[in-house]
């Protein structure tokens, strides 16, 4: 197991813009997540939660500044070594009902870019936590958005990933999934130094399992030490 | 003939698949330019004097190459910069052929090049046609897992580590050497038409992508043969008769497709019960 310490994720003075658009998304951010911390990113709507996340793992490159993940470049080549060791819930993630892909293989997909298969056993101790290890065998557009939601989580859970990236986790769970699912992600920290970078409206659920909140507004990010920091 | 034969259908697999992977990379556009980079490149090797193919196939593979690794910086300009090129290259062709020394447009070598030719397949085209088949089916079969990856959730695979670009990247590649080697059988201006016709009717036949993988290069290699033997009977075009039959088969599977929808409506309609009316009560 690796020991903590160290960043996870450094951001220092990223502006980032869409092709087009006359407005920054994000302006002039500066972010560090270290190793083994969990990070509740929060804000309203348009404030660029999910453009910050994007531009962690790389997928945006920043018009200023310099984003690194995992000590690497996001506009280096490298990055791609970095992003093998993250993994990745995205907001929109329903799939529609004709997608014949099963769940399992939508899992198995999640696995395609590691060179090291994590153990069967692994899959199957996610699969149940999740409640997901009976619907293994069916087409994923068959899934209630919470079951696929569940899917999408496990696949991510599996990688074992260094740096979990999480946008909107809970838009599908009931009440029940979410705080469990926190507990899940509080416990992956602390047993596994993995680091966790959530998006999220709804606070209550992390409330008192985030080590950090991170309150964006307008593109621009305030940090606040604790989630009572909170309206 | 037999050559002719087995190229068609070669052909007709190896555009029908590609097409599968080109429209589900969301890549049409590119590729529709790449077609013409290659008929621009056979136009000029008949001013050069070099081998058609070979020159086609050059500049269809420089130019995916080089859309490939601009894939990125592009972003919201790539359809655009796609139809530059495109217009360019048929600019290009078109100016060849004007200034190339053959006089009256129906000589065979623009002919192959407009509308293309079943005397044109040797031996050797076939050969390499082989090789790239095979070499396509290799690299589809040693990336699966990566590639249904990236078919899944580009962006989600892009997330985890795979290197999307370079997948789309060799996806060009294949396609610059299928439509070189492709061209002067279906001739230029069609050689898209069993790239694209094929896919389009297997979206229509069925909305499974694993379907629509399967009978895109069985559409694609069916309408290819009767293409072929269209032209033989009737002494066409052989290019024209390919993308007539691809047509019809699109046009004939959006048809069923029609008639198919309509009549399980009729169906469901007809099998639901009738809602019962409550007393009608007077209004206050």
């Amino acid at each position: 197991m690796e020991p903590p310490g160290g960043e996870a994720v450094s951001l220092s003075g990223v502006w980032v813009s869409y092709s087009g658009s006359g407005r920054p998304a994000i302006v002039d951010a500066f972010l560090s997540v270290r190793k083994r911390e969990f990070v509740l990113i929060t804000g309203p709507n348009g404030a660029g939660k999910t453009t910050l996340v994007e531009t962690c793992l790389g997928i945006l490159r920043p018009l200023r500044g310099r984003a690194l993940l995992l000590g690497v470049d996001t506009c280096s080549r490298r990055i791609m070594t970095a992003r093998k060791e993250c993994s990745y819930v995205p907001q929109d993630f329903m799939r529609p009902p004709h997608d014949y892909y099963t769940a399992e293989q939508v899992i198995r997909f999640g696995l395609a870019s590691l060179k090291e298969q994590p153990p069967r056993e692994v899959i199957e101790e996610v699969t149940r936590e999740l409640e997901i290890d009976r619907l293994l065998k069916r087409p994923i557009g068959t899934l209630s958005g919470g079951q696929q939601q569940r899917v999408f989580l496990a696949r991510a859970l599996i990688r074992k990933p260094r740096v979990l990236f999480l946008d909107e986790p809970f838009s599908s769970l009931d009440e029940g999934f979410r705080r469990r699912i926190a507990e899940m992600l509080r416990s992956e920290v602390d047993e596994s130094y993995t680091a966790v970078v959530m998006v999220s409206h709804d606070t209550s659920p992390v409330r008192d399992l985030a080590d950090r909140v991170v309150l964006m507004s307008d593109g621009r990010v305030k940090s606040l030490d604790r989630v009572e920091g909170l309206g | 003939m037999i050559l002719s034969v087995v190229a068609s259908i070669l052909a007709g697999v190896l555009c029908g698949t590609l097409g599968y992977y080109v429209e589900r990379l969301g890549v049409v556009t590119l590729c529709f330019s790449v077609a013409h980079a290659a008929l621009a490149g056979a136009a000029l090797a008949m001013i050069l004097g070099t081998d058609m193919t070979l020159t086609a196939a050059s500049f269809s593979v420089c130019l995916a190459f080089l859309m490939g690794l601009a894939l990125r910086s592009l972003t919201r300009m790539r359809e655009l910069a796609s139809m530059a090129f495109f217009s360019a290259f048929n600019a290009i062709a078109l100016l060849m052929i004007y200034i190339s020394n053959t006089t009256v447009l129906a000589t065979a070598s623009i002919s192959s090049v407009l509308w293309g030719s079943v005397l044109v397949t040797t031996p050797l085209k076939l050969a390499i046609m082989i090789s790239v088949l095979a070499a396509f089916l290799l690299y589809t079969t040693s990336f699966k897992e990566q590639l249904e990856a990236i078919l899944f959730d580009k962006k989600l695979a892009e997330a985890e580590g795979i290197d999307v670009r370079v997948h789309i990247l060799a996806i060009l590649l294949f396609v610059g050497a299928a439509i070189a080697l492709t061209l002067k059988l279906t001739g230029g201006f069609l050689v898209f038409s069993l790239l694209y016709n094929p896919m389009a009717a297997s979206m229509v036949v069925s909305k499974r992508a694993n379907i629509q993988m399967i009978l895109s290069p069985i559409i694609g290699s069916s309408s290819s043969l009767s293409g072929l033997m269209l032209s033989y009977l009737l002494d066409w075009p052989v290019g024209a008769c390919i993308t007539v039959s691809s047509v019809i088969v699109l046009a004939v599977a959006a048809v069923s497709r029609y008639a198919a929808n309509s009549l399980l409506a009729r169906r469901a309609a007809s099998e639901q019960p009738e809602p019962e009316m409550g007393p009608l009560r007077a209004p206050r």
